[in-house]
């Protein structure tokens, strides 16, 4: 992804890469600071103490939560809601839905006046502002009017959720979007109960109070209405299959050596859950020789396949050729197959490894989807777009729940005496390679880092967008986007609404990554080649 | 200042500087950030804020402000260095674009979100700057970086009108960013 970002890093002192490295994309900050201190304690087989763990997991929970609630709502809801039938809903009845599924105060009968007035006011006035470029009236638009009025008022709310999630970032790492309290054997955050300054039992109690308006949010609203749009858009779980190899790393480590985890990773290959082999850890064999990047079709010097401590990114811009070089994006695989990452990676293999939460997540919202659109859908429908999203909002509960045990996990910590938070790095004066692992919000995160007496001198950093946007490799084999986007039906190829939804479930990171193409090469969008 | 970036009461006036610090020119408006923080303290009344690129999480340091100033590299016709200035007016007329991801630039959005939440800003101003080059780098063109100077003397003066407190600080100099510092690699020999 970051192209190049070796030549900024190369010389410089390992420790602080992570300064760096958070910079790489402005949505996707802490991921790729974490993923860089874990890099080097690898290298250096450096353990973290429990507390750094937990502040960190609780870091990853919040930013996780944040960014599953953003995409759900304010990048991928409007592909399924359609604003302009809300003036047609009764507000009653809305209220009376929701309030059936759940106790969440968000869903009165006043509220969903409020909104249908505000939305009826924004229609009226012919100035949609936020809403102006939705696929309003198009054939693909199934919700009732009630659902689309409770939809949009989530909406609205979620702004104010999705900001005390990212609030609690903010306690922890000193700052957002950019944090500030990482360190290269544990974290920088002074603990002392008392004190106002450092991480003491006020800002710690803050913390959970910001979680106790976060967490219903997630289990109550979110995931219901998460389950809704997967009922009543059930034929999407046909849909956008694509690539059925599916790889997750283990998250949330709960030992100072990082080999216990409260989240599963593993591998599955052909759609065969069943089958899945666990990940370990960062340490884990089969996992550090089995990650490599194809050059074959990417904009640089060079074919075929290296291992990310060999390599190498020498821009070779060519014009876009169809069976030659096409893409910025270089091509990771794993064992040589293109795998798919993401939240339906994490929950299928968490899902295979007996993962409890997981599992109860996922049957609650195949039931409530079954219910809604009236037949049986099972697990093995999650191959499909709709499939992603409701595997993101499974796993968007299940951390959740993870956010009060890490919390808990944390305070019994810290209130047992415990007030480490670091160990001292020490390098030696020969080369040492490491990787550092993260399951991020969007799919396995890996940065990979080589150093000598403690300098750098090889970086690189596999990305879950280029995963799963990942061109052909040496053998033509495809990546998961562009799988999963053949077959993908379009009732108005002038409004490609249903190629949208099958992108956005990937959720993809595209300022990280370059452009989309459609199945006929025709640009979706353009970003910023980085 | 104390509380920057931790989002515990929202600060009224808010300066948030966008632009990726790895993009050499368009690390502007974090660098000016940077600037205005090194030599001057605010009350608590100002968050100054480095954004990066939020993308859609733009509307997150945007919501429940009274007054804004943004700092962004613009493409817009000029030199290199050319200092531009839009109002609010402006910027809501923005065009949105379907988005594939999160992460495209969002000002309209953000905007226009807040809006509809009710939680708009009352002022906003966007100081932009046209770049000389944003490959990667860390460092800032020089028409770039005299621009930043200058940027650095006309914010504090639209903060104090927006009843911002302000008193000048010595000692730090202008633009010692963490991010062009020049590589000194550390070697700690075990």
């Amino acid at each position: 992804m970051w192209r190049g970002i070796e030549t900024i890093l190369r010389g410089r002192d390992p420790r602080e890469a992570w300064l760096f490295t958070q910079r790489f994309c402005g949505v996707c900050t802490t991921v790729h600071a974490i993923a860089s201190v874990r890099a080097v304690e690898d290298a250096l087989k450096l353990e973290v103490p429990l507390n750094a763990q937990y502040i960190r997991n609780l870091i990853l929970i919040a930013h996780a939560l944040h960014d599953h609630i953003v995409h759900f709502y304010h990048l991928s809801a409007l592909d399924f809601v359609d604003v302009a039938t809300i003036p047609e809903a009764d507000p009653a009845k809305a209220s009376s839905i929701a309030e059936s599924l759940s106790e969440w105060s968000g869903n009165s009968k006043p509220e969903m006046k409020k909104v249908q007035d505000t939305i009826k006011g924004l229609l009226g006035s012919g100035q949609l502002g936020i809403f102006a470029h939705g696929y309003w009236g198009h054939p693909a638009m199934k919700l009732p009017p009630e659902a689309n009025l409770l939809a949009v008022a989530h909406y609205l709310q979620a702004l104010d959720v999705q900001r005390k999630a990212n609030q609690v970032v903010g306690i922890l790492g000193g700052k957002t979007p950019h944090i500030q309290n990482m360190a290269v054997g544990g974290v920088q955050n002074a603990i002392n109960l008392d004190a106002s300054a450092a991480l003491s039992m006020d800002r710690i109690y803050m913390m959970k109070d910001l979680f106790d308006e976060v967490v219903p949010f997630v289990q109550q609203v979110y995931f219901n209405d998460a389950c809704a749009v997967a009922g009543f858009y059930a034929d999407w779980f046909d849909i956008g299959e694509g690539v059925t190899n599916y790889l997750s790393v283990p998250d949330l480590p709960t030992d100072t050596a990082s080999t216990t985890f409260d989240l599963p990773g593993g591998m599955i290959f052909d759609g065969k859950v069943a089958g899945m082999k666990p990940i370990s850890g960062a340490r884990d064999e089969a996992w550090r020789k089995g990650v490599t990047e194809d050059l074959t079709h990417g904009w640089y010097e060079g074919e075929g396949a290296q291992h990310p401590w060999q390599g190498t990114t020498k821009p070779n811009h060519t014009d876009f050729q169809d069976d030659g070089k096409y893409s910025w994006v270089k091509a990771p695989r794993f064992e040589g197959k293109p795998m798919q990452v993401g939240p339906l990676a994490s929950v299928l293999n968490a899902y295979a490894a007996g993962h409890e939460p997981t599992r109860r997540w996922t049957d609650l919202a195949l039931s409530k989807a079954s219910a809604i659109a009236g037949k049986t859908i099972t697990v093995d429908k999650l191959h499909s777009t709709m499939g992603r999203y409701v595997a993101r909002a499974v796993r968007c509960a299940v951390l959740s729940e993870l956010a009060l045990r890490h919390w808990e996990l944390l305070v019994k910590n810290v209130t047992g005496g415990d007030t480490d938070v670091y160990n001292v790095p020490t390098f030696p004066t020969r080369p040492v390679e490491g990787v550092g692992i993260h399951e991020a919000p969007r799919g396995t995160l890996s940065h990979w880092v080589v150093a000598d007496s403690g300098v750098i001198t090889n970086y690189q950093a596999v990305v879950p967008t280029t995963w799963n946007a990942s061109p052909r490799d040496a053998h033509d084999v495809p990546g998961p986007y562009e799988a999963a986007l053949v077959g993908t039906p379009v009732a108005d190829a002038e409004r490609p609404l249903e190629l949208l939804r099958t992108v956005h479930s990937f959720d993809p990171c595209m300022a990280c990554a370059c452009h989309t193409l459609d199945v006929e090469g025709r640009t979706l969008a353009t970003v910023k080649v980085l | 200042m104390s509380r920057a970036g931790l989002d515990l009461a929202r600060a009224p006036i808010a300066v948030i500087g966008l632009g990726n610090v790895l993009l050499g020119d368009d690390g502007f408006g974090p660098f000016v950030v940077d600037v205005l923080g090194s030599q001057w303290t605010f009350g608590d009344e100002v968050e100054l804020i480095d954004a990066g690129t939020p993308g859609l999480g733009l509307a997150t340091y945007v919501s429940g402000r009274e007054t804004l100033i943004l700092l962004d590299t613009v493409a817009a016709t000029g030199s290199p260095g050319e200092l531009r200035l839009y109002r609010g007016e402006e910027l809501r007329a923005l065009p949105t674009k379907p988005r594939v991801s999160p992460h495209d630039p969002a000002l309209g959005e953000a905007l226009a979100m807040t809006a509809l939440a009710g939680s708009a800003p009352r002022e906003v101003l966007l100081l932009g700057v046209i770049p000389e080059s944003t490959a990667m780098g860390t460092e800032l063109s020089e028409p770039v970086r005299r621009a930043a100077a200058l940027a650095g003397e006309l914010v504090p003066r639209w903060i104090s009108r927006a009843g911002g407190q302000l008193t000048a600080r010595s000692g730090r100099h202008f633009g010692d960013v963490w991010w062009t510092r020049p590589v000194r690699a550390h070697v700690a020999r075990s």
